[in-house]
């Protein structure tokens, strides 16, 4: 699903973001990539994403060569992605439902598929009541669970999420990571970053990437809990 | 194309947020593309109704020649014969004075009135020739040379006046939709920028989740679309006001314009101004959605 071999990425003003990535994530899995702040975790996914690309080294995300210069090869490759931001990006002046069948609109779905793909998944991230707020209406871990909704109701092959537990408190993030944990199936792998390494303890993972100054420096498998 | 009709309502839903995000100054986009192309359709107007006066002229080409009071009514058949055989004359007849003066009372219309004012009827007969408008001069020069004829009166520098006026009304026309299509073209593409720059960060989401560029295009052509459409409403609007203006002016104090019919201008105007805004809104957008994409 995911393979990358001695990538590095310089950004233009110079900046070494990272350096010698070596990792390899496959279908159904579910990682954690922690480290502090700058450490590199973001960068990382701005790859997979194909917002950034590697200075050297190969990348392959989902059977993407990661290379620049092919647009539409990237656009596919995004819309097999479900990516829950660090800042939502959700869409204001529309409402929650809105929000989660924009993401789909794209994908050669038929609109009553959408509506109705985007509804289950509100649903399932506990707001139901809130389908036609609109977002700018929400509290703060509703927007977040909006965003982790229209990632994951367009049944992506990558869940990309972010910092997702941000500045919650232990308890809010904890059902957050859980809540996306639940999204993982044979077909489906999940990668999270997050700073807030103390959390991960309490969760399952099947890989857990501890990254330092752009570098990978433990990489470790998982248990069940 | 099949994303584009299923998402038809979207979009449209799209452009009207976009529309009401910068809601004022689009009012006025929509005023002043209104008023460029009420402009337009002035000089088209004017240029149109031109042509038709020179045509109806034109069609109507026609000479008429006096005679002397004191040539009797067989000098006078034989003065019509004579005419008819010179080269560039087409049906000839006389004009009594009885006929003179009834053509006046048409011509006058309401102002008719000014002729009871005589106790005679002030009209001579005369000899009407319907003429090839290109043999004019040699017609004129052919007649004066009959014995009899007293005075010959042409409508050639009417027609010459006109032609000029409707040469210079093209190339103003011409100039006016160059000007016209350009400062719309820059406006909508600036409007659109403006929109994409209001709305970069959704723009910059919707990317990020592998959104087409037509599907994130397509409100913002909508966009540019509605408000030349909007502009060019306005435009038939004023237009239809100055057209029935101008017709209850000129058809009471200047009978002789043979104007074309008022449906006939406006509906005309109406279909133009329509068809261009919409190309003209299409291509604004293309341009705009192109140059801000380049940047």
């Amino acid at each position: 699903m995911i393979e990358s071999k001695d990538v590095c990425l310089r950004y233009t003003d110079g900046t070494m973001a990272l350096k010698d990535i070596n990792l390899s994530v496959d279908a159904g899995e579910m990682v954690y990539i922690t480290g502090v702040s700058g450490s590199g975790k973001t960068s990382l996914l701005k790859l997979f994403m194909g917002v950034e690309f590697p200075t050297t080294g190969s990348l392959n995300v989902l059977g993407h060569n990661m290379t620049k210069g092919n647009s539409s090869n990237i656009r596919k490759l995004r819309t097999r992605i479900g990516p829950v931001f660090q800042e939502f990006r959700l869409i204001k002046g529309r409402t929650a439902l809105d929000n989660v069948m924009l993401g789909m609109r794209f994908l050669d779905l038929s609109p009553s598929l959408i509506r109705e793909a985007a509804n289950d998944a509100l649903v399932k991230v506990g707001l139901k009541h809130k389908l036609l707020s609109p977002v700018e209406n929400l509290s703060w871990g509703e927007g977040q669970r909006v965003a982790i909704a229209r990632a994951v109701a367009r049944k992506p092959s990558l869940i990309l999420a972010d910092e997702p537990t941000g500045n919650l408190d232990k308890d809010n993030a904890l059902n957050i990571l859980e809540l996306l944990a639940s999204f993982k199936d044979d077909n489906t792998s999940v990668i999270i970053t997050t700073h807030a390494t103390h959390l991960i303890e309490y969760e399952d993972y099947d890989k857990l990437i501890q990254m330092n100054g752009g570098n990978i420096y433990s990489e470790s498998l998982g248990e069940a809990k | 194309m099949k994303n584009i009709i299923y998402n038809t309502g979207y979009f449209i839903k799209e452009a009207k947020t976009i529309v009401k995000l910068d809601l004022l100054s689009n009012i006025f986009s929509v005023f002043s593309i209104g008023l460029i192309f009420f402009i337009l359709a002035m000089v088209i107007s004017g240029w149109w109704v031109s042509n038709q006066v020179i045509d109806v002229i034109q069609g109507e080409a026609e000479i008429s020649i006096y005679f002397d009071d004191n040539i009797d009514s067989r000098a006078t058949q034989q003065l019509v014969e004579e005419i008819k055989n010179i080269e560039g004359v087409g049906e000839v007849r006389i004009v009594n004075e009885g006929e003179a003066y009834e053509r006046m009372v048409e011509i006058l219309g309401k102002e008719a009135t000014v002729l009871e004012f005589f106790d005679d009827n002030p009209f001579s007969p005369f000899i009407e020739a319907k003429i090839n408008l290109e043999e004019v001069n040699n017609v004129l020069k052919e007649v004066d040379l009959l014995t009899g004829v007293s005075h010959v009166r042409d409508n050639r520098n009417v027609l010459d006046r006109l032609h000029n006026i409707a040469g210079l009304l093209q190339i103003l026309g011409f100039l006016v939709v160059a000007a016209v299509g350009i400062s719309t073209l820059f406006i909508i593409s600036h409007i659109i920028r403006l929109g994409i720059y209001n709305n970069r960060e959704q723009i910059k989401t919707l990317r990020l989740l592998g959104a087409p560029e037509v599907f994130i295009a397509f409100p913002f052509l909508l966009e540019g679309l509605f408000l030349t459409v909007g502009g060019g409403i306005v435009a038939s609007i004023l237009s239809n006001l100055a057209i029935n203006q101008i017709y209850t002016q000129m058809t009471g104090p200047l009978p002789f314009i043979p104007l074309p019919p008022r449906e006939v201008l406006v509906s005309g105007l109406a279909i133009m101004i329509v068809t261009l805004s919409i190309t003209l809104g299409i291509g604004g957008s293309i341009f705009g959605l192109t140059s801000s994409k380049s940047h």
